[in-house]
């Protein structure tokens, strides 16, 4: 089984309720096999009830790697979030557990 | 003749002692330090309700007690945004400092204009919608007290004081990259509309604004490359940039870190949106058509960065005070723990009924308290620990809520404890941001320049 985290690896980050999280390949054939695979709907799929609105992906073929905007990500954001990471910096970890294939 | 921007802070708080490796060793012309996260404007209200002097980050007087004297002797000018809510107030504690020690001839610069809060009014009679950037609704002051409003300046008043001659700038909100930007546009002289080459200087910044997150901090891509007894003592960044806005990024020189291709791709993408419009005060930057080359040596080069025009409105924040909230963790073990924690949330429901409490949450650390439902629970635990949030408009409703609690102390499920720290806790203030634009035309920055005689 591979996850994620075998093809890329990345950061998260905050700006009030909205966390980007970036999916950096490994190589050029990762990078080729994220770009066909890793929609945004699988990526909001995953996430589940950590992400409440829409997931956008942009694409950075000249560093090959994805950048994943998830609204209403954080609880609220700043202090208003319940989250034990209210900034989302361990976004970017949970989507690399994501099971890549079998 | 290539301009050294070194970065030594990246958030108030940061470790601005980093500047002193970079300024013995000779090793750059100019120090940045960016002090101002979402909400660090509002905390620094707090301060300044209980002293008007005050509002301003308590970094500034060890940049001026500690590092300040050595800048100067070295002609290497210090630009900081930390002076937060109140820039002049920044300034003149920092002529105080300097003045005890004998920094003659000493030029301060502060820049105001950012803080729109007392000319709200005005702003919303002359049709600023201030529409949220996320939902679209307007702002409502009503709704909930304000705490403080402030645009995001652009690198113009900075740039302004330095070819005045200013020995350290202290600005208020001013755009993270900007404040890096205007050392390039005062030395290189690149016009405004000089799009590609503010773009640039744009991600120049972006790469610095965090210190030490693109030397190997906080980094998948470095992990296996750094000895962690290091991590406390990374050097941090420093930017060699060349006239076309071209720059080589690199660390300090003779301390630890790691500067590759890995790191500087994850600082690139961090707390950023669409790529391709990076939007900043000065220049909307694309990050998409940048190249990146691992030189060896911790030193990786940028080019070909592209720019488009500026945009014509501002980011305004708008802090909020929107509640209180309260954090406590039980404990329930094996068995029938889940059973268990059915029943403490059923206690606490019974107990609170008919508070006026907001929102409850209850999470389970180790389990799903970063992940959500991305984890899985297991059947049956040996051990659960419960993490209840809850939140109301004033403290006083969560200190009832505490005490009527833990009246309930013995009737709680078998083996239910709790954790002492958190009973002791103080209720935690809500501070929501609210983000808006505002039309250019409604702010002014301003310039003040101080002596030290």
């Amino acid at each position: 089984m591979r996850r994620l985290y075998d093809l890329a690896y990345g950061r998260s980050g905050d700006k009030g309720d909205v966390a980007n999280i970036s999916v950096i390949a490994r190589s050029s054939a990762d990078y080729a096999e994220l770009k066909a695979k890793l929609t945004s709907e699988r990526v909001k799929a995953h996430l589940g009830d950590l992400v409440r609105g829409e997931v956008l992906r942009y694409e950075l073929d000249n560093i090959e790697a994805l950048n994943f905007v998830c609204h209403q990500a954080l609880g609220g954001g700043g202090t208003r979030s319940f989250r034990l990471d209210p900034l989302g910096k361990s976004l970017a970890g949970i989507l690399l557990y994501m099971v890549w294939d079998e | 003749m290539t301009l050294r921007i070194g970065s030594a802070q990246g958030y108030y708080g940061d470790n601005v002692l980093a500047a002193l490796p970079m300024l013995e060793d000779n090793q750059v012309d100019v120090i940045c330090f960016e002090a101002l996260a979402e909400l660090t404007l509002a905390i620094l209200q707090k301060d300044r309700l209980k002293d008007p002097a005050r509002g301003y980050t308590f970094d500034i007087s060890l940049i001026a007690s500690k590092i300040l004297p050595l800048a100067y002797k070295k002609g290497v000018p210090l630009i900081t945004n930390g002076g937060g809510l109140n820039p002049l107030g920044a300034a003149q504690a920092i002529r105080e400092t300097a003045h005890k020690l004998g920094l003659h001839g000493l030029k301060i610069a502060a820049i105001t204009g950012d803080d729109l809060l007392p000319s709200l009014d005005a702003l919303r009679a002359s049709g600023e919608a201030l529409a949220h950037l996320e939902t679209g609704q307007a702002l409502d002051p009503s709704e909930y007290p304000l705490v403080n409003g402030n645009a995001y300046l652009g690198a113009e008043a900075i740039v302004e004081a330095l070819k005045q001659g200013a020995h350290i700038v202290v600005t208020g909100r001013v755009a993270d990259p900007c404040l890096y930007l205007a050392p390039m546009i005062a030395h290189y002289g690149w016009a405004w509309d000089d799009w590609d080459k503010l773009a640039s200087g744009i991600v120049a910044g972006h790469l610095l604004e965090c210190t030490a997150q693109v030397v190997g901090g906080n980094s998948l891509a470095a992990m296996d490359a750094i000895d962690p007894y290091d991590l406390s003592r990374l050097g941090y960044p420093i930017a060699h940039v060349e006239a076309d806005g071209s720059f080589i990024l690199t660390k300090t020189a003779g301390l630890p870190g790691v500067v590759n291709l890995g790191t500087v791709k994850e600082q690139l993408l961090y707390e950023i949106h669409d790529p391709a419009n990076y939007m900043t005060p000065d220049v909307i930057a694309d990050f998409t058509t940048l190249h990146l080359e691992d030189l060896g040596d911790d030193r990786v080069r940028v080019s070909g960065v592209t720019g488009k025009p500026r945009p014509t409105a501002l980011k305004l924040n708008f802090g909020r005070l929107e509640g209180y909230l309260r954090e406590l963790i039980f404990t329930v073990a094996y068995p029938q723990a889940w059973r268990k924690f059915e029943q403490l949330k059923a206690m606490i429901e019974a107990t609170w009924r008919g508070l006026p409490i907001e929102r409850v949450e209850y999470q389970f650390m180790g389990l799903n308290s970063l992940a959500g439902s991305v984890a899985t629970l297991p059947d049956d635990p040996l051990e659960l620990v419960v993490r209840v949030m809850f939140s109301a408009r004033d403290e006083a409703t969560l200190k009832n809520a505490v005490r009527l609690l833990m009246a309930n102390g013995l009737s709680g499920p078998a083996g239910m404890s709790i954790s002492g720290t958190t009973v002791g806790a103080e209720p935690r203030v809500i501070v929501g941001l609210f983000p808006t634009t505002v039309q250019r035309q409604h702010v002014e920055p301003e310039l003040h320049i101080l002596e030290v005689e």
